[in-house]
């Protein structure tokens, strides 16, 4: 049996878990090195691992899984190097609260930003449209638009390969069209 | 209250083992043996075989005889495992509902669960006769790159078997308990797991009493039972090149080569040369033909090399998902049948650069580390904790046909991810979202899941109302939906269908039937057998 006190602990912790970063969760500090992330995270598996209350009610298992979730969901973050950069920079910001729990749609977002939006203003002009095609799911002004882009600018990657991802869209589409 | 034990449920021999005495033991079968294979033998009389004495009949009863199902558990009728299995298995595979696997057997069709937990129910069977007491609990192990549809319906095998299945665990990481429990290392090591139908590799750390999986990956349509295939192939080419006759069109000579070829396969692993002997596997009509040939070790070796080597890509793609080379590993360990044959231990001796761990057998290391996990989960104080990670991306279909990944591969479980999903039209009351789990952008590629739906929103102009839908994979890699209004807070309903697999209505019912008894009446364990 649990004692009280651990009691009391599962239960205020399972309460303010939603509001920790993923730092505070790993008790940790920001500039830990890699193998103290590991180190905290074996130590935190030691209290909080399901398979420790395997045995108490669904109530105190309940509390306990939301609260060893965040563990794992705080490594998985916290031992990627891109991830953990990212995530850094976002609850260090005035966002906060929003970014307290890491979703993968973010770094999606973030390598989207970096895209070179070329050069030339024909080029940009035409990438613009392609996006604005992309987004309204016309693939195929989408990919008029970015061969015009990349004529312009041959050496452009972004454009590159945001055509070839256009034209395997395309392709895809087409190969789920005809039965087979 | 019944004694918990550990189950290894392979796709050509399953094992029991169970912590006595706090000592890890494999319990032996009514035949003395400490693994049976994975086969049950319908009778005429109604009754069943299942095990080492069921294998027996595989020629006699070919028709009746059900082998290798674990290839099909939890798989579509659709797939590309199903097909195959559907040509060259001597038992009868038709569709059942909902795109499920049944098998027929004289008029009657099972689920691909039901036969798993025949031989579930000879497990327990072995366990309580040699423990003398109650088996109601176990551990079951499934390979690491199990989806969560093959997950659910080795779960649902264990309980129709009338088992509280306390966990389903990955092979490898029940091997690497098995190999550091209370040893307190400090070491990352390599489990190479070579089973009948499947091939995992899994990295871990091991840190005192924490078992950590850094990566794994798998090919779940790579395993032993290809060697078999190629030898069924080389043995029956030569034979026809011969006599102008196909062994493989003929079900009972087929079934005496398969036999003769898994045999010879076996033998090589500690001989140089093996001889092949069937007297009149065949009858023409210019009267009965023998098969009679010699096979060497080398030779045998080329045959299989590029099996090997496809294993090696798997294993590259773990190393570099887990940021590591070969050199960074302290200690390798193999798993499966297979790997008793030199030519597998040589040629993964070369490519990670290391003797493999002496002293553990790689057909019983994955039940005795299930068993470690049942008694861990069963007593007060757990001495060695498992971390696992799922195999692979689970994710969503978008209107554009891209996947939309909520949870990669080689996350540590149990895990969950939220979005919130609204109505695209006013007044619409239901929303369908499919799953799926794989690598590809393209969803379509991808294996999926199933298909949820959150039924009974409140009527509101589009776009309006906010559900927010939880994924979670558990601690046995099951996925499980959830979803609540966002607004309200309330509990939102979610109707899951998992493609392929049974309801819980079904596992109700068949659980009551093999519990009293309506199949199970005349089993006899061990029974002896027409030869």
């Amino acid at each position: 049996m649990l004692d009280e006190k651990f009691k009391k602990e599962i239960n205020s912790v399972s309460k303010v878990v939603d509001d920790l970063d993923y730092y505070q969760i790993l008790k940790v500090d920001q500039m830990a090195f890699d193998e103290d992330i590991k180190k905290a995270y074996f130590e935190e598996s030691r209290i909080y691992h399901p398979d420790k209350f395997f045995n108490e009610p669904a109530e105190i298992q309940d509390k306990v899984n939301k609260i060893f979730k965040r563990v794992c969901e705080a490594y998985k973050v916290l031992s990627d190097q891109d991830k953990r950069a990212l995530y850094t920079k976002l609850i260090s910001g005035p966002d906060r609260k929003k970014y307290l729990r890491f979703d993968l749609r973010l770094l999606k977002t973030e390598t989207e930003k970096k895209e070179d939006e070329g050069t030339s203003p024909m080029a940009k002009k035409y990438y613009k449209m392609a996006k604005t095609a992309f987004q309204n799911k016309d693939y195929k002004a989408a990919k008029i638009n970015l061969q015009l882009a990349v004529r312009v600018e041959p050496n452009n990657q972004t454009f590159q390969d945001k055509l070839k991802e256009v034209i395997d869209i395309l392709e895809a589409k087409r190969a789920y069209k005809t039965p087979s | 209250m019944g004694k918990a034990v550990g189950i290894d449920l392979g796709t050509s021999t399953s094992g029991v083992a169970a912590v006595i005495d706090g000592k890890p033991t494999p319990i032996p079968g009514p035949d003395g043996r400490l693994i049976q294979a994975s086969v049950v033998s319908f009778l005429p009389d109604g009754s069943r075989v299942v095990g080492n004495a069921a294998k027996k009949m595989m020629i006699e009863n070919a028709e009746n005889t059900v082998y290798s199902a674990k290839r099909l558990i939890g798989r579509k009728f659709f797939s590309a495992e199903v097909k195959k299995a559907q040509a060259v298995s001597s038992f009868k595979i038709v569709e059942g509902p909902n795109q499920s696997v049944r098998i027929r057997i004289m008029e009657r069709d099972y689920s691909v669960p039901e036969i798993s937990a025949m031989v579930l129910m000879e497990m327990k069977k072995i366990a309580e006769a040699y423990l003398g007491e109650e088996v109601d609990k176990a551990v079951i192990t499934v390979p690491a790159f199990f989806n969560d549809g093959q997950r659910q319906a080795t779960k649902d095998a264990g309980v129709i078997a009338g088992l509280n299945v306390l966990r389903i665990i990955n092979e490898p990481t029940a091997a690497a308990l098995a190999y550091g429990f209370g040893k307190n290392l400090s070491q990352k090591i390599s489990i190479y797991d070579f089973g009948g139908g499947t091939f995992d590799i899994s990295i871990l750390e091991i840190g005192q009493d924490v078992f950590e999986v850094i990566s794994t990956a798998g090919d779940t349509y790579l395993g032993g039972d290809d060697f078999d295939d190629r030898l069924i192939d080389y043995f029956a080419e030569r034979f026809m090149r011969e006599h102008e006759v196909d062994i493989r069109g003929n079900r009972k000579a087929l079934q005496k080569l398969k036999n003769a070829a898994e045999q010879a396969k076996i033998e090589l692993s500690t001989k140089l040369e093996v001889n092949l002997s069937i007297p009149d596997i065949m009858q023409t009509d210019s009267g009965p033909l023998s098969l009679e040939y010699t096979l060497n070790r080398n030779y045998f070796g080329q045959m299989i090399l590029d099996l090997i080597q496809r294993t090696f890509k798997v294993c590259d793609e773990a190393l570099q998902n887990g940021h590591l080379t070969s050199g960074d590993i302290n200690a390798l360990i193999l798993v499966g049948g297979p790997t008793k044959s030199p030519i597998i231990q040589d040629a993964v001796k070369n490519y990670f650069f290391k003797d493999p761990q002496a002293n553990i057998d790689p057909e019983l290391v994955v039940a005795i580390g299930a068993a470690i996990q049942a008694s861990t989960l069963t007593e007060h104080k757990p001495g060695a904790l498992l971390l696992d990670v799922t195999p692979m991306s689970l994710g969503i279909a978008t209107a554009g046909g891209l996947m939309d990944t909520l949870l990669e591969r080689n996350t540590p479980i149990p895990t969950e991810s939220s979005r919130i999903f609204t109505t695209t039209h006013d007044n619409q009351t239901a929303v369908r979202i499919k799953i799926y789990q794989g690598e590809d952008k393209f969803y379509e590629k991808n294996e999926l899941l199933g298909e949820f739906r959150l039924a009974e929103i409140p009527p509101a102009p589009k776009g309006e109302p906010k559900v927010e839908v939880t994924f979670e994979i558990d601690a046995n890699g099951i996925v499980n939906v959830t979803a609540k209004d966002k607004d309200t807070g309330k509990a939102q309903s979610v109707q899951l269908t998992v493609s392929g697999g049974l309801s819980k209505e079904e596992i109700a019912r068949l659980k009551k039937e093999h519990a009293s008894g309506e199949e199970v009446a005349a089993f006899r364990p061990g029974a002896s057998l027409p030869e």
